[in-house]
């Protein structure tokens, strides 16, 4: 399991080094963005803040409450294309 | 960083694909992490719900989703079918077609005087169609040259000649083509023989308003004509003929030969110095011809337009006029000197006068 977590440290790493996570993070919220997805969590948040009262939403609370929601309101062809290409810096550089 | 071969078997494809949806899984959560933090932020500063405060424009600015109309409410085609009556001409034109129909209608805007000039030329094309070899440009040509009345260089000319100003004004030209000869009296067709062609035309029967060398007539033609108007006894052409009866030349003719060029030039120079657009293409051509023709002639305002002009008018009686001309508008004074002995024979005269002019200039 070390040789795992250890390898994935390395990639981790490496797609840190290379810039590519940066540039996988900017795709994702471009893509968001365009389908939609920050403007129905927000009209979710906007339910959560007038559940719990304006002045004393935390970010905690924030975070619980939309994660879930958020994890499952990402379209199918952005999460395709983000694994893609995922892969694919693996395949190129994992062997090296 | 060398790291552990992986081949893509069995097991560790499965551990790949975890790997893969774990970095994926991290990469949303970093994207709701941002977006928490960016509505918390906004809603302690107090700005997230301020879109929402106005209850009423919200329901007047809001998205409509119908069928045939845009997100506005608005109809896009709503123009389309309609008609609208010009106030001109009190016709019922398609919407989409009004704007340029108007500017047509009304004569204004770009392209309708273009338009309009190419309508003209087109008109007088037809009128001419049976021309025996006249051509059709220079004859609008002539409208343009004789019948513009709006040159500035017009009404100088005529301002410049007190005498002259009446004499000219006796012209009857029409804004057509030539001169009816059958308003004008016996004196004023001889004055006007002596000067321009003269030509009677077939089909308009007017005479031509071009100068003594124009291209289109033969000095027979011009001849024919001068018997004809004038009688048998009629002086023959001034032109080209070395022995003159120059009893029969009076001397407002000489004054008229000074005259004439320089009002026939002016108005010359005016079309093209103004806003030459105006020009269409039919005229373009032949004007430039014309404009290298008199371009001689036309720098009679120059003292240095003399010399130029003896150059290239020498011999004919148009090169004389402008001689005189020139130099009348150098020296009022020699003027009289110069035109008294044109009146005698014409080669010898325009030697003289040439010599004459250059003492002037010096």
């Amino acid at each position: 399991m070390s040789k795992d977590s250890q390898m994935r440290a390395a990639i981790n790493q490496k797609l840190i080094e290379m810039g590519e996570r940066e540039r996988l993070k900017e795709l994702l919220r471009a893509k968001l963005v365009e389908c939609g997805w920050k403007d129905q969590l927000k009209a979710h948040c906007k339910d959560v803040i007038r559940e719990k009262g304006l002045e004393h939403v935390t970010v905690e609370d924030l975070v619980t409450e939309v994660t879930p929601k958020g994890r499952a309101l990402v379209p199918d062809s952005v999460k395709k294309e983000l694994l893609t290409r995922i892969r694919a810096f693996l395949a190129q550089h994992a062997t090296l | 960083m060398k790291m552990e071969d992986m081949p893509l078997s069995g097991p560790d494809n499965t551990k790949l694909e975890a790997l893969v949806h774990d970095i994926y899984s991290e990469l949303v959560e970093d994207a709701c992490l941002g977006l928490c933090f960016e509505v918390h932020r906004a809603v302690k500063q107090g700005y997230f719900f301020l879109d929402e405060t106005d209850q009423e424009s919200m329901k007047e600015f809001e998205i409509v989703d119908q069928p045939g109309v845009d997100i506005f409410g608005q109809v896009y085609n709503q123009w389309k079918n309609k008609e609208c009556e010009c106030p001109n001409c009190k016709r019922l034109i398609a919407a989409s077609r009004f704007a340029p129909h108007l500017e047509k209608c009304l004569g204004m805007g770009r392209n309708s005087s273009r338009i309009a000039n190419r309508r003209l030329a087109s008109n007088n094309n037809n009128s001419k169609s049976e021309s025996d070899q006249e051509d059709n440009d220079d004859l609008n040509d002539n409208d343009w040259s004789y019948g513009n009345q709006n040159s500035p260089r017009r009404s100088k000319s005529l301002k410049h000649k007190n005498g002259q100003t009446l004499f000219l004004c006796c012209f009857k030209y029409n804004y057509n083509t030539g001169i009816s000869y059958e308003s004008l009296g016996p004196d004023e067709v001889r004055s006007l023989l002596t000067t321009q062609c003269g030509v009677i035309s077939e089909h308009t029967k007017k005479m031509c308003t071009r100068s003594q060398r124009c291209p289109q007539h033969t000095d027979e033609q011009r001849r024919a004509v001068r018997v004809f108007l004038l009688g048998p006894s009629a002086p023959s052409l001034p032109d080209a003929d070395p022995v003159v009866e120059s009893d029969s030349f009076d001397i407002p003719e000489g004054q008229t030969l000074m005259n004439h060029p320089q009002w026939e030039d002016s108005p010359d120079i005016s079309p093209t110095d103004s806003a030459s657009s105006k020009a269409s293409t039919n005229h373009s051509d032949s004007r430039k011809l014309k404009k290298k023709k008199r371009m001689t002639l036309n720098l009679n305002s120059g003292v240095g337009a003399a010399a130029a002009a003896v150059v290239g008018g020498g011999g004919g009686i148009g090169g004389v006029g402008c001689l005189a001309s020139g130099s009348s508008t150098s020296g009022g004074s020699s003027q009289s000197s110069i035109s008294l002995p044109s009146k005698k024979k014409r080669p010898k005269l325009s030697a003289a006068s040439i010599s004459s002019t250059y003492h002037d200039l010096n």
